[in-house]
């Protein structure tokens, strides 16, 4: 009988962390504050690719450019081993179109152990900031969450999967991740 | 009546007796000779081959191309249609991969400037 019940606890242990260990790879459902974002913004851009989306689309860039395209080249070598990638561009008619409480809620899923705070900026007196958090695995890039908030316009990017800096910045010229701000990131899980 | 009218009917009387001797003889159910159906089938069977031989075996062939071709075409047409959809998607997912990679050059490049900017 207690070998039965020892069983079924591990059994759960097991289901509870591969659970958790899928979880972690997937990307987030949409938040309610971002519907809410929506409905006020003039425009709006969202993405939102799984891992069998990014596969599919890097084979067909793969199969398309024959020509050796060095962007493309890089975007494909890029995209082909991420996990997901969510990207969602409000841009606003007038200026405070957002609360502060709303860009808090944002943030929020990545205020966990696994992600780390690489930038954080804040405008006095204003909602306006920068968030760049990265998901760092054995020293290595697993995620990369930005939400920059300007008086018009609310960018949100999320990428998971490996993520070598040096192949970000082959796109499209500067693709900008600040190099020394990795590395102190790096430095800084470290210890 | 004299004797030359009693012999005319009398003789009469017998050729109709023998015609309806005849008649019945001739009108008598017969069992078929053994064999008779299967070659009445047998000859029937040849005629309609040689008659049709090379024309059914055209027909046949040409039914057989007309099929052939059209499963074909059917088959061709859907491996058409379902790359058509597949080359959709894929350049539905370039263009949404492209435009969030945009977006994310687009944000970091502000950021480092911003940052630039702040550091200086």
């Amino acid at each position: 009988m207690q070998r039965r019940i020892l069983f079924a606890i591990a059994l759960t242990l097991g289901i509870a962390c591969a659970t958790a260990a899928l979880a972690q790879d997937e990307l987030p459902a949409p938040s309610p504050i971002e519907k809410e974002l929506a409905s006020r913004a003039s425009h709006v851009t969202e993405v939102t690719l799984n891992r069998s989306m990014l596969e599919f689309a890097a084979k067909f860039m793969d199969k398309k450019d024959g020509d050796n395209d060095k962007e493309s080249q890089a975007a494909r070598q890029m995209i082909q081993n991420l996990k997901g990638v969510y990207v969602r561009e409000y841009t606003f008619d007038k200026d405070k179109a957002y609360s502060e409480d709303e860009l808090e809620g944002l943030r929020k899923y990545f205020q966990t152990t696994d992600w780390s705070a690489m930038v954080r900026e804040r405008t006095k007196g204003s909602a306006q900031g920068t968030d760049v958090f990265v998901k760092l695995i054995n020293g290595q890039m697993q995620g990369l969450f930005v939400l920059d908030a300007e008086p018009r316009e609310l960018s949100l990017v999320l990428i998971l999967g490996p993520i070598n800096p040096d192949s970000i910045s082959q796109l499209g010229g500067n693709f900008g991740i600040p190099k020394d701000a990795v590395k102190k990131a790096q430095k800084e899980v470290r210890k | 009546m004299d004797h030359d009218d009693l012999k005319d009917e009398w003789k009469d009387a017998r050729e109709q007796a023998d015609l309806e001797r005849r008649l019945r003889h001739a009108m008598q159910r017969k069992p078929a000779p053994v064999g008779l159906k299967q070659r009445v089938l047998a000859t029937a069977r040849e005629r309609r081959q040689h008659r049709h031989g090379r024309i059914w075996i055209f027909q046949r062939l040409a039914a057989t191309a007309v099929l052939a071709a059209a499963f074909g075409g059917f088959a061709a047409y859907r491996q058409h249609e379902e790359h058509e959809k597949e080359v959709q998607r894929g350049e539905e997912a370039t263009r949404q991969v492209l435009t969030a990679l945009r977006i994310t050059n687009k944000t970091l490049d502000r950021v480092s400037t911003r940052l630039a900017e702040n550091s200086r």
